[in-house]
């Protein structure tokens, strides 16, 4: 059987794992929200105060996922 | 980050209550009834300093209930901005040197919504009243739209949905939250005294946009659940 120190070396492990995955998404969320910022803004430069609110309320969404995962990570440590 | 966990005994089943929150729940509350008792004090035609300031922010509700709930979007007001107000007081109470009080058994007090009760409790909330809403405003057809096969597979999806809107609206705002706090205390260790102050002023950053998101993603739910089509 495994025994409890390898268990509890393999959850950190997989507390690394998840909140690198989880992170890799929101950034490219963030990331595709700043590029659509950019675009906007360099179209149209008088909408910029109202696309960053949108931008801000986009990203926080998108921020959310890795967040997620951090609970799972977070969860995970305890083991 | 630790909870100061009280255990209740009633009728043989252990309850644990955090009373840390418990006390910020209050304080936060406290902090959003004496403002709108003294801002509604004296109103006058011609506005003073306060009544300005409480003007412009129900100018907000106002205006983002217009343009995202369809048909008597006002009587939302009520929820909405207690929502909003009630978690922008309990973000920015994350800030404020509390940590200088010691509680005993290790606890410590900081922003109530770094506690999952509280965020689950506001997130069930928003559940009960948009399903009452909707309930209301097309009776039976909230749940089945149409009598068919796609009928019957979207009235499923939203029955799924009313499982994990409140789920991703607690965990959202817990986590962000208590990532802040966690992220402050790294840096604590890192360098005292200097590096954790940019990331503080990033969480009153944080405080706001995620009441935010909490106040529009109840407008979406409320606008979707009584407006004319999904």
């Amino acid at each position: 059987m495994v025994d409890t120190a390898t268990i509890s070396q393999m959850a950190h492990l997989g507390a690394g794992i998840a909140i690198g995955f989880g992170a890799v998404g929101a950034g490219l969320g963030i990331g595709f929200a700043t590029k659509g910022l950019m675009d906007a803004v360099s179209r149209q430069p008088e909408v910029a105060g109202k696309a960053f609110g949108f931008f801000l309320l986009g990203a926080a969404l998108s921020e959310a996922c890795a967040l997620y995962a951090f609970v799972i990570a977070f969860l995970l440590l305890d083991k | 980050m630790e909870h100061w966990i009280y255990t209740l005994n009633l009728g043989g089943h252990a309850i644990s209550i955090n009373l840390d929150t418990i006390f910020t729940m209050w304080f936060a509350m406290a902090v959003v009834i004496i403002f709108g008792i003294l801002a509604t004090r004296n109103l006058s035609l011609v506005p003073g300093k306060l009544q300005a300031v409480s003007e412009s922010i129900m100018k907000f509700f106002y205006g983002t209930l217009d343009t995202m709930v369809e048909n008597d979007n006002r009587k939302h007001v009520p929820l909405v901005a207690s929502l909003f107000l009630f978690i922008v007081t309990a973000n920015l109470m994350g800030q404020l040197p509390l940590r200088i009080i010691h509680l005993k058994n290790g606890g410590e007090l900081a922003s109530p919504t770094n506690d999952i009760n509280l965020t689950a409790a506001m997130a069930i909330i928003v559940l009960i009243y948009y399903v009452f809403m909707g309930i209301r405003a097309k009776g039976p057809k909230f749940f089945l739209h149409e009598l068919s096969f796609t009928g019957i597979v979207m009235a499923l999806v939203e029955l799924l949905e009313m499982f994990t809107r409140p789920l991703s609206l607690a965990i959202r705002l817990f986590a962000n939250i208590f990532a802040g706090e966690i992220l402050v205390s790294i840096a604590l260790g890192g360098l005292a005294y200097f590096l954790p102050l940019p990331i503080m002023l990033f969480e009153i950053l944080v405080a706001f946009i995620q009441a935010t998101v909490f106040m529009m993603l109840t407008i979406a739910y409320i606008g979707s659940a009584t407006g004319e089509e999904h």
